[in-house]
């Protein structure tokens, strides 16, 4: 344990893995991001359907 | 507490806390002891060797199984011709987007999913994390086809080619220890290369490759639906979810700093480079099958292939490219499966590392074994709906890209957790232009793949 110790002291301090488990602050988002955003949750929304659909016709397909 | 003698009051005992460090410190330490040693040194090639990693694992790893056939299904039908310097293209475009992944990596210290719930809130991180999940577990289905494949080219029965390859991911976790992984799957997926003397089997024409790359023609056939169905394949099997999730914490989990970034790009650069020859060599040694009119609809898998091969690569060129199809697939079920791991771990605050012991990463660990494992049964069911999920794999990937993408170059951009490291507006410029064509790219590919009723024939 004691040869390695030494060893720790060379790494960057947040490299530890103690100290990379405490969460980053919630970034402050732009308008333009906010934007960017629900753009992307509505393309979400028309993306999971397309997916689940092509599974089920992919699985008529194969039957 | 303890009761004070002189007033009878409980007092509080202050117990000094000492900073102990954890497995995953030491071991990291260790890696991190040699680099140190290597850049004291000036020794630039062992430097590079021991931070050398993350970039050439995930580009070869994302050169799978599907990705090959991809490939040859790309030379059967054009031969040597536009896709050469395409596929170089689809790989530099990879490049831009996987450096961005080593700088947040190393600025942040945080996995990508981990990053995207701190900053973008729970909705983004549990879909992000879900959606790669789903997407991984699907094409690690996929991965077990492929070594399936291409063992039953040499009449490996599945039962033992599945347990084999199961084996292999289950003993290089087993390690505990990053760096061993690391080297593990590096050594394995050196084996993608085997395309390259597979394509020498074919007697390539030099002049022709040079051509193609010079001119990015012939286009046999001209455009057409193939044409366009195969150019849109090619970009989904060189940039694809994972890659993302799987390059940043594997930097995080190697360590990287900022002194290494220089490596962390060199290492992703040799990884696109190796990747892309692998790729055209796959679609070089499939020349043939273009050149003796081989009808490429007929064969779908490792062994179609090599065994379509075999009258023009002769025995050994059609043996190294179904071993190459199993090094894909196998490869890829490694870091597949450890991506999944890590997104899983870092979005539920467990412990994410391969440096971990057994039981404080007891959720990691089971998560990227479960997922190999679940796979390989579900490939070895006789029941499971495994055209319906190859076909899904691709939809979901193309389809879920662009999320991925744009989350990328969010974060690349946030200066408040990348302070100098954050893009400056050439990075901007080139990797938002990529992903604005990947991602319609991908989402075209997505739909037409759905309805295939939209391409003109």
């Amino acid at each position: 344990m004691n040869e390695f110790s030494a060893d720790v002291g060379l790494q960057e301090a947040h490299d530890h893995a103690l100290q990379s488990c405490s969460p980053l602050p919630r970034r402050k988002l732009s308008f333009g991001i906010l934007v960017l955003l629900w753009l992307l949750r509505i393309y979400v929304v028309l993306a999971v359907p397309l997916v689940v659909y092509s599974f089920f016709r992919s699985l008529r397909l194969g039957q | 507490m303890d009761a004070d003698a002189a007033t009878g009051k409980a007092t509080e005992t202050v117990t000094p806390t000492v900073w102990t460090p954890s497995r995953e410190d030491l071991m990291r330490a260790q890696d991190r002891r040699v680099v140190n040693v290597a850049r004291l040194a000036r020794r630039p090639f062992w430097l590079l060797l021991l931070l050398a990693g993350p970039g050439i694992l995930v580009m070869l790893g994302e050169n799978d199984g599907p990705s090959m056939l991809s490939y040859a299904t790309t030379g059967a039908n054009y031969g040597i011709g536009f896709f050469v310097p395409f596929i170089c293209l689809t790989f530099l475009m990879a490049f831009v987007v996987q450096e961005m992944t080593v700088r947040i990596g190393v600025a942040t210290r945080r996995g990508h999913a981990e990053l995207i719930f701190d900053r973008f809130g729970p909705f983004w991180g549990y879909f992000s994390m879900i959606d790669l999940v789903i997407g991984n577990v699907l094409t690690l289905i996929t991965e077990f086809i492929a070594i399936r494949a291409g063992a039953a080219y040499f009449g490996i029965p599945a039962t033992v080619a599945l347990s084999v390859g199961l084996l292999i991911v289950l003993v290089a976790l087993s390690t505990r220890r990053y760096f061993t992984w690391e080297r593990f799957a590096l050594v394995l997926s050196l084996g993608n290369l085997l395309f390259v003397p597979a394509a020498l089997f074919a007697h390539p024409d030099p002049a022709a490759v040079l051509h193609a790359l010079a001119t990015w023609s012939p286009i046999a056939g001209g455009v057409n639906a193939t044409f366009v169905m195969l150019m849109l394949a090619n970009v989904g099997a060189t940039v694809t979810p994972w890659m993302i999730f799987f390059q940043q914490s594997a930097v995080v989990d190697k360590g990287l700093t900022r002194n290494d970034i220089p490596q962390g790009r060199l290492d992703t650069g040799l990884g696109a480079t190796f990747a892309a020859v692998a790729a055209i060599a796959t679609v070089i040694a499939c020349t043939p099958l273009f050149m003796h009119h081989v009808d490429a609809a007929r064969l779908s898998g490792g062994t179609d292939f090599a065994s379509a091969l075999r009258p023009f690569i002769g025995n050994a060129g059609a043996a190294l490219f179904a071993l190459g199809i199993i090094e894909a697939g196998l490869v890829a079920a490694m870091t597949i499966s450890t991506s999944s791991a890590y997104a899983f771990s870092e979005v539920m605050r467990c412990g994410h590392s391969l440096n971990l012991d057994f039981s404080s990463g007891s959720p990691f660990y089971m998560f990227a074994a479960g997922s190999a494992v679940l796979a390989a049964l579900l490939v070895l069911s006789p029941h499971a709906p495994l055209l319906a999920i190859t076909l899904t794999v691709n939809v979901i990937a193309t389809l879920l890209m662009a999320p991925a993408l744009l989350f990328v170059l969010l974060l690349a951009n946030d200066r408040e957790i990348m302070a100098d490291l954050a893009n400056r507006w050439r990075s901007n410029l080139a990797g938002g232009l990529i992903i604005v064509m990947i991602a319609l790219m991908g989402s075209a590919y997505g739909l037409i793949t759905l309805f295939p009723s939209l391409l003109p024939k």
